[in-house]
C-alpha cells in the first residue's frame, strides 16, 4: 500500500470507526456483528459499554444468551419465553422510565445474539425481522421522545440456521446484512497472523476450530502466545455503507480491555495495517556499499583487470568508423606470446 | 501403574473453581466420553466433604464454602453413576442421604408415564400410553433405548416396584408438546434444587451437571415442538436457580459438521439442530472441555485429548483465570486418570 494512501486511511478510517464504536452523530442505526467461537464479539460489546459509559448514553442490553446483568449496562431485557412484542414494549419502557427522570439521552440497545430468535419454533410465521429491528430504532410510540437509538446485533456465523419455511424468502443473515449499516466481522489476532505468515510463504492459510472439521472439536483457539502478550486482541472488519451509498472497507485492531484503562478517552483502536505484529517494519539495508553476492569466489576486479576490459575496443565500435565495406567490423587480434597460432584452425 | 489421585492435579485448578452463574461445556465424541471428566467435576465438589467423614465436623472447603450437586442424567442411569463413583471412592448414596447431593433420573422413565412404568418392563405394553403421544408411532423414536429397558427390568426384578428407589431424587417423564413438555421438566428439576437450597446457607454453592441433554433434543425434536433454541431456553431457566452449571454434549462430526459446512447440502433436522444447540452453548460456555481421540490413532497410554478452551461467555475479567491448554489423559484399568502435556508422561 502506498504511504499516502495509507495515512489518508489512517486519518479518514480512523475517525470513522472512533465515530462508529461511540455512537457519535448516529453515524450507524444497525451496526450487525458478525461472531464466531473463534472470536466472540463479547469484548467487543463491552467495549461498546465502556464508550457508552463515557459518552453519557443509556444502554440496554436485550439478552438472548446473557445471564446476568453486565456491568454498565443501564437497562437489562431478559427474554426468556417473550414474544419479539413483548421485548420491543419492554426495551422501550426501560428507556421512558429513565427517559421520564432525566435529560434526553442518546441511546445504544445491543442484541447479544439473534440466532435464537431467528431460529425459534414458537416464532410466529408472520414476524418480520426487519420490522422487529427498526421498532427498536425508531419506536412507534410519539411519546417516545426523539431519542437516538444505535442498535447493535450481533450473529454467531457458526451456528447453522433452520432451513427457510418460505423457501423464496431470503436468509436471516440475508435481511441482516442487506438491512445493516455497518457490519463488523470479528476475527482472532493470531489467527489473522497465522494466515499471514502461510499467505507470505504461498501457503493454503490455516483454518481454526470448526472449519478444522475434525472430530471432536469445536474452537481451535488456545492462546499459544501467551506470556508474549504479542498477539492479543481483536482484528474488525468493518464495512461501513456511508449515506451517499458509498462503502468503506477497513480492517482494524482493538487492544485487549486490560492494555487501557476504563476511562481512556482517546481512540485506542488503530488500523491493522499499522500493527507492528502484522506488518513488520522492512529491515533498513545495514551496509548499502556492500550489494555484491557473498561467495567462496573472487568475483571482483583487480585495478589493473580493471583498467585493460576498459581498453578492449569492442567490433561493433569498429564497424561504425564506415571504412567501407568489409573493413569495420573486422576482428583485430594481435597474437600474444603466449598464443599458439594453429594454421589450420583459422584457414577459412 | 501406582493409583492415582482423584483429581489430577493438572486438571484440579479447572475443575474446582466454577464462577458465579458460570457454564461449562464438555463436549465429547464416541471414542472419548465424557463419564470420567464429569465423574471428576463431582469429586471436586462433594469430595473434600465424602474423604472428611471420618474425621467430623470438617465437611467443607477450605474455604469454608459447602458445595452441594444436582446431577440430571439423560443418558446414564443411577447404577452407572453410584458404581462409577464409588470407585473414585465418592459414595454417591451416603451423600443422597445427607442432601449434599441429587440425582434426577431422565433416562428410567423418560417416556413412559409414572403409573406405567412398573407394571411395563417390556416396550410393547407401552401401547396405552402413547394414546397422548401420537407421534412417538414414528419408526426410530423407540429403537436404540435399550439400557433402560434394562434398568427397568432389574428393578422390577428387585421387587421395588413404584416406590421410589432411593438415591434417586426424581424421575424426569416427558409429556405433551413443545415448550409445555420442557416446562414441566424444568419445574421438576427446579423442585429438586429448592429442594436442596433449604439445607444451603450463604454462600454455599450448588452446582447443576447436566449430562447430555441433547439426548433429549435428539428424541424429541422438530415434530414435538422443540428446537435448539427452546433446549437453551430450558437450560437458562435451570442455569438461573444454581451457582455454576456443567453440561456434556456430543460433538461428534456428523453431528456438527455437516449442518453448519458452507452451502448445506442435505442436513438433516437432527444434524442442525444438534449443530445450532452445541455451538449456541459453547457460545455461552465460560469454558469449553473437548474431548477427544489421538488424531494419530490409538495409543498403548492415551486414551484421549482434552482441550480446555474459553467460550464465548468468557470475560476478560482480572479474578478469572482460565488458562486454555491441552492435554493428553489416560484411564487406567481401577478408573483412575493421569492427566499430562504432550510429551510428558
Amino acid at each position: 500500500m502506498a504511504p499516502v494512501n495509507l495515512s489518508h486511511r489512517r486519518t479518514h478510517n480512523l475517525l470513522l470507526i472512533s465515530k462508529l464504536l461511540s455512537l457519535r452523530d448516529t453515524a450507524s442505526p444497525l451496526t450487525l456483528l458478525q461472531d464466531s467461537l473463534e472470536q466472540p464479539a463479547a469484548p467487543l460489546i463491552k467495549e461498546y459499554i465502556r464508550r457508552a459509559k463515557l459518552g453519557k448514553v443509556h444502554v440496554t442490553l436485550v439478552a438472548f444468551e446473557t445471564l446476568k446483568q453486565p456491568e454498565g449496562v443501564d437497562a437489562f431485557v431478559s427474554t426468556r419465553r417473550k414474544s419479539p412484542a413483548d421485548i420491543v414494549k419492554e426495551v422501550a419502557a426501560a428507556y421512558q422510565s429513565a427517559a421520564s427522570t432525566g435529560p434526553s439521552r442518546r441511546r445504544l440497545i445491543i442484541i447479544d445474539a439473534i440466532n435464537p430468535l431467528v431460529s425459534s419454533r414458537r416464532l410466529d410465521p408472520g414476524f418480520n425481522l426487519p420490522s422487529f429491528l427498526s421498532s427498536f430504532i425508531a419506536p412507534s410510540d410519539p411519546l417516545a421522545g426523539k431519542a437516538e437509538a444505535s442498535l447493535v446485533v450481533t450473529y454467531h456465523q457458526d451456528v447453522p440456521g433452520l432451513p427457510q419455511q418460505n423457501p423464496y424468502s431470503p436468509s436471516p443473515l440475508s435481511v441482516l446484512t442487506y438491512l445493516a449499516t455497518s457490519i463488523i466481522t470479528l476475527h482472532s489476532f493470531s489467527h489473522i497472523l497465522a494466515q499471514k505468515a502461510a499467505r507470505n510463504r504461498s501457503l493454503a492459510a490455516p483454518v481454526f476450530g470448526l472449519e478444522e472439521e475434525q472430530d471432536g472439536i469445536l474452537l481451535g483457539r488456545l492462546d499459544k502466545l501467551v506470556g508474549t502478550g504479542a498477539a492479543e486482541g481483536i482484528v474488525l472488519e468493518l464495512e461501513h455503507r456511508r449515506k451517499s451509498g458509498r462503502g468503506v472497507l477497513e480492517w482494524y485492531i482493538l487492544p485487549p480491555a486490560s492494555r487501557y484503562s476504563p476511562l481512556h478517552v482517546k481512540e485506542v483502536v488503530t488500523l491493522l495495517d499499522d500493527n507492528v505484529l502484522y506488518n513488520p517494519p522492512l529491515e533498513p539495508d545495514t551496509n548499502p556499499d556492500n550489494e555484491e553476492p557473498k561467495s567462496t569466489f573472487e568475483l571482483g576486479l583487480t585495478e589493473r583487470q580493471r583498467r585493460e576490459r576498459e581498453g578492449v575496443v569492442l567490433p561493433y565500435f569498429d564497424a561504425q568508423h564506415g571504412d567501407g565495406p568489409g573493413e569495420g567490423g573486422r576482428i583485430l587480434y594481435d597474437l600474444g606470446e603466449e598464443d599458439d597460432f594453429d594454421e589450420e584452425e583459422d584457414e577459412i | 501403574m501406582p493409583s492415582q489421585p482423584p483429581l489430577p492435579p493438572l486438571l484440579t485448578p479447572y475443575l474446582s473453581t466454577q464462577p458465579e452463574s458460570s457454564l461449562t461445556l464438555i463436549s465429547s465424541i464416541l471414542g472419548a466420553t465424557s463419564n470420567w471428566l464429569v465423574l471428576r467435576f463431582l469429586h471436586a465438589a462433594l469430595g473434600a466433604s465424602s474423604s472428611s467423614n471420618a474425621s467430623f465436623g470438617l465437611d467443607e472447603l477450605p474455604n469454608g464454602i459447602k458445595r452441594k450437586v444436582v446431577l440430571v442424567s439423560f443418558l446414564r442411569g443411577w447404577e452407572f453413576w453410584r458404581a462409577e463413583a464409588k470407585r473414585l471412592g465418592l459414595d454417591l448414596a451416603r451423600l443422597a442421604d445427607k442432601h449434599q447431593f441429587a440425582f434426577v433420573d431422565g433416562l428410567s422413565e423418560l417416556f413412559t408415564s409414572a403409573d406405567a412404568a412398573p407394571i411395563a418392563p417390556s416396550t410393547n405394553t407401552g401401547g396405552a400410553v402413547r394414546i397422548s403421544l401420537p407421534l412417538r408411532s414414528q419408526p426410530g423414536a423407540v429403537p436404540g433405548r435399550g439400557p433402560p429397558s434394562t434398568v427397568r427390568a432389574g428393578r422390577s426384578a428387585n421387587g421395588e416396584g413404584s416406590q421410589r428407589e432411593p438415591g434417586i431424587a426424581k424421575k424426569l417423564h416427558f409429556s405433551g408438546h413443545g415448550v409445555a413438555s420442557l416446562d414441566a421438566m424444568e419445574k421438576d428439576i427446579i423442585s429438586v434444587i429448592d429442594q436442596q437450597k433449604t439445607s444451603m446457607e450463604d454462600g454455599d454453592e450448588l452446582i447443576l451437571v447436566i449430562d447430555q441433554p441433547d439426548f433429549l433434543l435428539a428424541a424429541t425434536g422438530a415434530s414435538m415442538g422443540i428446537g435448539a433454541t427452546e433446549m437453551a431456553e430450558w437450560v437458562t431457566g435451570l442455569q438461573q436457580h444454581v451457582h455454576a452449571t456443567v453440561l456434556t454434549m456430543a460433538a461428534d462430526s456428523p453431528l456438527i459438521h455437516n449442518a453448519s459446512t458452507a452451502g448445506n447440502q442435505l442436513s438433516t433436522p437432527i444434524e442442525t439442530e444438534h449443530a445450532a444447540f452445541a455451538i449456541g452453548m459453547a457460545h455461552r460456555a465460560r469454558s469449553v472441555m473437548q474431548l477427544r481421540t489421538l488424531e494419530t490413532g490409538a495409543a498403548r497410554d492415551v486414551s484421549g485429548v482434552l482441550r480446555i478452551s474459553r467460550g464465548g461467555g468468557w470475560t476478560a475479567e482480572a479474578k478469572d483465570i482460565l488458562v486454555e491448554r491441552e492435554l493428553l489423559y489416560y484411564i487406567q484399568r481401577d478408573g483412575g486418570v493421569r492427566a499430562f502435556g504432550r510429551g510428558e508422561s
